[in-house]
């Protein structure tokens, strides 16, 4: 049960907090397209919660994936706040 | 706040884990272990299944109940014929009558001054209401459009505002052109927005 509380919890959490980042563009805000990519890959870790209680190596490699693609938003936006560039 | 750090870390945690597990040796005859598992239980299965089914009737529940309380009486405001301006509902004003209703939908029946006095409260949530001009000799559809639609009802606003008699909530709109609005809108940031709006009939 460990992979699927674990994908459950960070594809909710991930999800949630970039659909919030999403919801300011109804105040004016831009939206960054990375953002939608990232909502993708936490929709994919949702799923491969589900996955890992049937195929636990096939949600793995999916998880995997969906994690890489979750990073492409929150890579860059780490490293912007850390002001590495 | 402390969402996007729960969110990096639990990343952090699940993009190890299943690097970790994908990578991981399958060898023949290898006992899987508390962190790795090699599956789950029926039993554990099904208790996903009834807590997810359970998490979505509850959202389900939840969502309707929030949308039957988000609805209200419709409502059916009456201008005076001509009347051009702000008009001003006030509500829960002592001794004023209360609001009629009228095939369903509250009455709203404004004098030639544009400011109405009722007793009733304000009421919230979605509904479609309706807007006319009327006069002696019956009454015309206002329409309420988005901006560039030909509308004739724009700046809808509710309010509060503290009095002599304590506090006081109050609906206000444009009744007029797009133009029109726009003029006096502009209008009211030249000369302040403590400005009172004057009808124009």
């Amino acid at each position: 049960m460990i992979p699927f509380f674990l994908y459950l919890a960070a594809g909710a959490v991930t999800g949630f907090h970039v659909y919030t980042l999403l919801m300011l563009a109804v105040l004016g805000s831009p939206v960054n397209p990375l953002e939608l990519v990232s909502l993708a890959g936490s929709l994919c870790l949702l799923v491969a919660a589900y996955l890992s209680l049937f195929k636990p190596h096939a949600a793995a490699k999916l998880a995997l994936l969906a994690s890489l693609t979750i990073w492409c938003f929150y890579g860059p936006a780490i490293a912007h706040t850390v002001g590495w560039f | 706040m402390i969402l996007p750090y729960l969110a990096t870390a639990l990343l952090v945690l699940a993009t190890a884990y299943a690097a970790f597990a994908s990578f991981r040796q399958q060898r023949d005859g290898s006992t899987a272990t508390w962190i790795f598992p090699n599956g789950t239980t029926r039993s554990a299965q099904i208790a996903v299944g009834i807590g997810t089914l359970a998490l979505f009737l509850a959202l389900a529940v939840w969502l309707t109940i929030d949308a039957r309380n988000s609805i209200r009486r419709s409502s059916r405001f009456l201008i005076p014929e001509g009347y051009v301006g702000w008009v001003r509902v006030e509500f829960q004003v002592n001794g004023a009558p209360p609001l009629p209703v009228d095939g369903g939908e509250y009455l709203f029946k404004f004098p030639p001054s544009g400011l109405l006095r009722t007793s009733s409260s304000e009421q919230y949530g979605w509904a479609r209401d309706h807007y006319f001009y009327y006069s002696e000799k019956g009454a015309r559809i206002l329409p309420d459009t988005l901006p560039g639609g030909g509308g004739l009802i724009w700046g809808k606003i509710n309010g509060e505002k503290s009095g002599s008699q304590g506090k006081r909530k109050y609906e206000e709109f444009f009744v007029g052109t797009e133009r029109q609005f726009g003029e006096q809108t502009r209008g009211e940031q030249n000369v302040g927005s403590s400005a009172p709006a004057t009808p124009v009939k």
